[in-house]
């Protein structure tokens, strides 16, 4: 086994164990901070693949703002109504019975999919482009977002303008405007 | 194997010189204030009190860990940790001289954007994990107004990266001097390629880019919570903001952190906007000033001169201002700084279309 790989798996190992971790984890703030290893270890996963700018958006945006904001709803949220979640006595619960169900199924699914998918058929393997791990990417990413995929880029921009508008539209103060 | 044992290297000599650079940074922050309130500050140790940040340092060291009671003790002791790191990655993507840099990343402007958004998320670890509340109201107003300010910073560094038309450091560096293989104008007009010195540096390439350089400056020094941006450890609101709780060594941690945060932010703004290690002296006919002073240990000095001249004026302005209230700190950036951002933003596409092709 090379260094890369002993990296990768130690990095896949991190993203699951801390990922179980916050879904387990009693103390709600620990299980967020928790969740930055997991973001972060992802972005780690996706350097592997060779995708530095997914990678580097990764951090930018899950570590660095929605994690802050997920902090920031926690902390501003009222103490009395976290406190009045109280923790599901231990032991099976008819109401355990639908998200077990749940969560088989999905895992069935993702089985399914991926053991149908022939990963050597997709166009972009067939194609066979080398990268390397010096090619400057944000070229081809500015490139690509320009001409091919400049209408899921529009839309993309365009729902984001109606977040924006909708969310200062929420903070504004009473009245009626 | 040596292969190893140069990152190694590298590693503990940026550490070094960031330990190195905040044992200055403090004594010349105590002199520069003490000149500037007409004192004569730190004078008991060593000549001219030149060894007192020593002795600070040395007191820190001795100090007791002390962890409150009621504090989240994981959190608590991550904090630092977490804060300085963050901060210390960004160092490895800077570019020090020609063909000397730690890494030359194609993306290196955004993975140090990237890598210092994770310093919020260790102040908001340290506020919390104190469990107090001037800890707790430090830390977020720090994050709210890093986040705030992080907006016109970044544009107004794309700003100059479109002008650029890199992300990688180095070649940004490259382009504003006379080792470039490309065209360089001076205000757009005067071919400057072979003259060099300040007159290819970003700023005068493209004027409208000084304004983005003083934008980016007042961001960075939101982002580095220094005064008049220090609303997160107004002394006089919050007792000492998120790092109240902190002592000994993991508090010494916290003030490296924000000195080589000063240091950081201070170098991606002359790497971007002032030329980087490019030497501010031109060719003049015969007279090769810019050829004879440059290279690696002439880059080198270069940088470290601007770049201190950058922090030198973060320290006066951190002692000649009085402190913003948080309405005017907030308004601030959002209606006169992000507007005016995202104008340089424009004129530099303009630019780089109209004028430099």
């Amino acid at each position: 086994m090379g260094e890369e790989q002993i990296i990768f798996y130690f990095f896949a190992a991190s993203v699951l164990i801390s990922a179980l971790f916050v879904v387990v984890m009693k103390n709600l703030v620990r299980s967020i901070f928790l969740f930055f290893v997991t973001l972060f270890s992802l972005a780690a996963l996706y350097l592997f693949a060779l995708a530095d700018f997914i990678a580097l958006a990764q951090v930018v945006i899950y570590a660095g703002g929605v994690l802050v904001l997920m902090l920031f709803a926690f902390m501003l949220s009222n103490r009395e109504l976290l406190n009045s979640l109280k923790p599901v006595a231990s032991g099976f619960k008819v109401n355990h019975f639908a998200g077990i169900f749940i969560s088989l199924l999905f895992l069935f699914i993702l089985f399914a999919v991926i053991i149908k998918t022939d990963f050597n058929q997709f166009d972009w393997m067939e194609e066979r482009v080398p990268i390397n791990a010096s090619d400057n990417t944000t070229h081809q990413i500015g490139i690509q977002t320009m001409t091919t995929y400049l209408l899921p880029f529009e839309i993309l921009s365009v729902f984001l303008m109606m977040a924006l508008i909708g969310a200062a539209h929420l903070a504004r103060k009473g009245g009626k405007t | 194997m040596t292969f190893y044992l140069t990152y190694v290297l590298v590693a503990t000599a940026l550490f070094a010189f960031t330990a190195l650079f905040t044992l200055f940074a403090l004594y010349s922050e105590r002199k520069i204030s003490a000149f500037i309130q007409d004192r004569i500050g730190p004078m008991e140790v060593g000549k001219y009190g030149t060894l007192q940040a020593f002795a600070d340092i040395i007191k820190m060291l001795q100090k007791e860990f002390i962890i409150p009671t009621a504090a989240d003790k994981i959190l608590f002791i991550l904090a630092p940790i977490v804060i300085f790191v963050s901060v210390y990655l960004g160092f490895a993507a800077l570019p020090w001289a020609p063909g000397l840099i730690p890494s030359s990343l194609n993306l290196g402007l955004f993975y140090i954007f990237a890598i210092l958004s994770i310093e919020t998320l260790g102040i908001l670890m340290a506020g919390w994990g104190s469990n107090n509340k001037y800890a707790l109201l430090g830390s977020m107003r720090s994050v709210a107004q890093m986040i705030s300010y992080e907006i016109p910073a970044g544009v107004a560094l794309i700003s100059a990266v479109m002008v650029a038309q890199s992300l990688n450091l180095q070649e940004i560096s490259i382009k504003q001097g006379i080792l470039t293989t490309e065209q360089v104008y001076f205000l757009g007009i005067w071919e400057v390629k072979s003259v060099g010195g300040f007159l290819a540096w970003n700023i005068f390439q493209a004027p409208h880019l000084i304004l983005a350089y003083i934008i980016y400056f007042i961001a960075s020094l939101a982002e580095c919570n220094r005064a008049p941006f220090d609303i997160p450890e107004a002394e006089s609101e919050l007792v000492g903001g998120f790092h109240v709780e902190y002592s000994g060594l993991r508090f010494a941690f916290i003030f490296l952190a924000e000195y080589s945060m000063m240091f950081l932010v201070g170098m991606i703004g002359v790497v971007l906007f002032l030329g980087g290690w490019n030497t501010p002296l031109p060719n003049f006919g015969s007279a090769k000033l810019a050829l004879w002073t440059s290279g690696i240990g002439w880059g080198i000095f270069w940088i470290l001169i601007k770049t201190l001249a950058v922090v030198a004026v973060q320290i006066w302005i951190r002692w000649t201002l009085p402190r913003l209230r948080v309405d005017q700190l907030m308004s601030f950036c959002w209606k006169v700084l992000t507007p005016l951002a995202f104008l340089c933003m424009l004129i530099s596409g303009l630019w780089r279309l109209g004028v430099m092709q």
